[in-house]
């Protein structure tokens, strides 16, 4: 069906008719149709083909490789915008509502994209649209947020095209295929997947941003950016070992930053990160398994993610508030957003029967086969520890602990479907794993439901729960408090500035003080001369005309002297 | 919107209503005692079936139940740690760095919960 079209195109399309229908129920269903067109669209789409081929000055430009890798991740990208678009039902800002469906489109014609200058088009789409799911908050700090954001988006992209251009200038060729690292090429290209995976050091623009966006926004932010540098890196550098070990670092600090941060869903974005690494660290084993896992995780991942951000931006939305300090004792009020986030907490932290336990455990496997046994420790801490902040943290903060007196409303219709409906994928994945497995890029060859791997992560999980609950029991556990804490952007949003203001200063003043020298100098040499030969200067004495008769007169007698002598 | 005023239990959603034990006194008890006689049949558990392991290490009795808890502990306890050095005030960066939208007040659909 439509195998003539490009996917994005379908959501462009939707995004240039949004804005002429009227405003409400109309718009609405629109933004459910395109998704639920789109994903019909991939799934009955021929499998290794490439199906759209355009002329662009010169290049053959492949909009539409299709094959088993591409295909899972834009069926998840169908659903996510799917889910993300019945959450915003309510959302009357045509901004938003025309921004998601570009973001989404791009995102998903960057997945497609055969060659990498369309890959570059559609990398650079996605940051010029997402943005606008952070500006539409329309405060303050939104607004620097997200210029923050775009800069280091776009100067993702920037680097890609100096890859790219690089690549062309090296092999003649623009493929979008598996390279290796050495060339400065690669290496270009390498750090701008980077950049948009958030690998650790490059991290901070995602805990500023998505905390930053709209309730709605985040829900769409998180699915998608992310997810395709995960897709991008799976794709161009398999196999390629400092992924590994990049991956075991993106597990494991952001977990102690989500014990102690207070946002809520700045919680949910440290652990975004940490998500990322199990599948960074898929992409960087390369095998079969290793891959399986990465594409079967990011799948289950942008489910459960979106619900958790979901469960908490209707919290935010109700309250006003995403603030683990002055949340708590929702559970009275809100107890559907509480069972989805519990349901979300449960699939994030891998309990058998929820979808983090079918998928995270490929990556897991992979690691143990390939005899990275120190990754593998590194793994299961950053599994127990991603249960205790995602897992307990959030849905205890926000619905129990203590009273916040706050009795909002349950979380409207539209959200507790969008809710309800991403909890049901969640279970149904992690229940019956068949047809997710049937998805993946390769033959699976795994059974996640055996006694031991059941009982061991059981255990795991319950004893992380342990451990919380004696920390809180004695009071050791952390308070949440109303604070920031220092990431690395406190390099840019700190340490930069004031360097360069206290190289800056010195410079000026020095600048300053040479310059007003130099103007000192000039203003009196200009009344030196002014003196000298001003209006009625010494030397101006001597203009009259009649000084020039007589000198004239001097000059005509000394001639004639001279004259007469020789 | 908060408030301090006594609530109404009967005009909460059924849901929220049935879960209010957990408030009640001993409730809490309840889900710990309940948590420990998990924790303890779990541990148990490992001597009774054939463990599947693809490293010696997993073969120690209880190794993922202790890995999972005094890892945890650590981490707790350095992230605490590291507030010492990372912790600071909201205003930080910018004055209004962290602040919320304006949230109008009619479509918030508030409930009255109140006694």
């Amino acid at each position: 069906m439509l195998d003539w079209l490009p996917t994005a195109f379908l959501f462009f399309l939707g995004a240039a008719i949004l804005p002429l229908l009227p405003r409400g129920p109309a718009r609405a269903v629109l933004l459910l149709a395109i998704p639920v067109i789109a994903a019909a669209q991939v799934y009955t789409l021929p499998l290794d083909d490439t199906l759209v081929r355009v002329t662009f000055f010169g290049f053959d430009l492949d909009l539409m490789r299709v094959d088993k890798l591409s295909r899972i991740f834009a069926l998840i990208f169908c659903i996510a915008a799917f889910l993300g678009n019945l959450y915003a039902w309510h959302v009357k800002d045509p901004v938003q509502q025309v921004a998601a469906l570009l973001y989404s489109g791009a995102a998903i014609g960057a997945v497609f994209a055969g060659d990498l200058i369309t890959l570059f088009f559609y990398w650079e789409g996605t940051a010029i649209s997402s943005v606008f799911l952070i500006w539409a908050r329309r405060t303050e700090g939104a607004y620097f947020t997200g210029m923050r954001y775009l800069i280091i988006q776009i100067g993702s992209g920037v680097i890609l095209l100096a890859g790219v251009v690089l690549m062309y200038v090296d092999t003649g060729s623009i493929a979008f295929q598996h390279m290796e690292l050495g060339t400065p090429a690669t290496w270009l290209i390498f750090i701008a997947f980077g950049m948009k995976c958030a690998f650790p050091l490059l991290h901070n623009w995602l805990q500023d941003a998505y905390p930053a966006a709209t309730v709605t926004g985040t829900v769409i932010l998180s699915a998608f950016t992310t997810k395709l540098a995960v897709y991008s890196l799976a794709r161009g550098f398999a196999g390629t070992e400092i992924l590994i070990y990049i991956g075991a670092i993106m597990t494991l600090f952001p977990i102690f930053y989500a014990v102690i941060e207070n946002d809520l869903r700045r919680v949910l974005a440290y652990s975004l990160n940490n998500q990322l690494g199990f599948m960074v660290v898929g992409v960087g084993i390369g095998t079969e398994l290793a891959l399986n896992g990465t594409a079967s995780h990011a799948f289950a991942h942008i489910l459960y993610k979106a619900l958790l951000f979901m469960s908490v931006g209707a919290v935010l939305f109700r309250t006003g508030t995403a603030k683990g300090s002055e949340l708590g004792g929702l559970y009275k009020t809100m107890p559907l957003t509480m069972i989805f986030c519990v349901i979300g907490a449960a699939s994030i932290s891998a309990f058998p029967l929820f979808s983090g336990f079918v998928t995270k455990s490929l990556i897991l496997s992979a690691a143990a086969h390939e005899h990275y046994y120190i990754i593998w420790g590194i793994l299961l801490f950053a599994s127990a520890g991603v249960f205790h902040h995602s897992g307990i943290k959030i849905p205890y903060f926000a619905f129990f602990a203590h009273d916040s007196g706050k009795r909002p409303k349950e979380a409207p219709w539209h959200m507790l479907w969008a809710m309800g409906l991403a909890s049901f994928l969640c279970i149904a994945v992690g229940v019956y794993p068949a047809p997710l497995y049937a998805l993946l890029p390769f033959e699976v060859d795994y059974q996640p439901y055996t006694t031991t791997h059941v009982i061991t992560q059981l255990q795991l999980l319950f004893f992380s729960a342990l451990a919380f609950t004696v920390l809180m029991r004695t009071g050791i556990y952390p308070p949440e408090l109303k604070s920031v804490n220092l990431d690395f952007d406190w390099t840019y949003r700190r340490f930069l500035p004031r360097l360069i203001e206290a190289i800056g200063k010195p410079i000026g003043a020095a600048m300053q003080a040479w310059s007003d020298m130099m103007r000192d100098g000039l203003h009196a040499m200009i009344i030196r001369l002014y003196h000298s030969y001003g209006p009625q200067g010494r030397i101006s004495q001597f203009w009259p005309t009649g000084t020039m008769v007589l000198w004239i007169g001097i000059l005509l007698g000394v001639t004639l002297v001279v004259n007469y002598v020789s | 919107m908060a408030n301090n005023k006594p609530d109404n239990p009967d005009k909460f959603p059924a849901l929220g209503r049935a879960l209010l034990w957990v408030e009640k006194p001993g409730g809490v008890e309840k889900i710990v005692y309940t948590l420990y006689a998990v924790c303890a049949g779990l541990f148990v558990a490992d001597f009774l079936y054939h463990k599947h392991s693809y490293l010696a290490i997993e073969d120690f009795p209880g190794f993922y139940a202790l890995y999972g808890f005094f890892m945890c502990a650590a981490l707790v306890i350095c992230a605490k740690g590291m507030r010492l050095f990372l912790k600071r005030d909201e205003t930080y960066y910018a004055p209004r760095d962290v602040e919320s939208e304006p949230y109008p007040e009619d479509q918030l659909d508030k409930v009255d919960y109140d006694a």
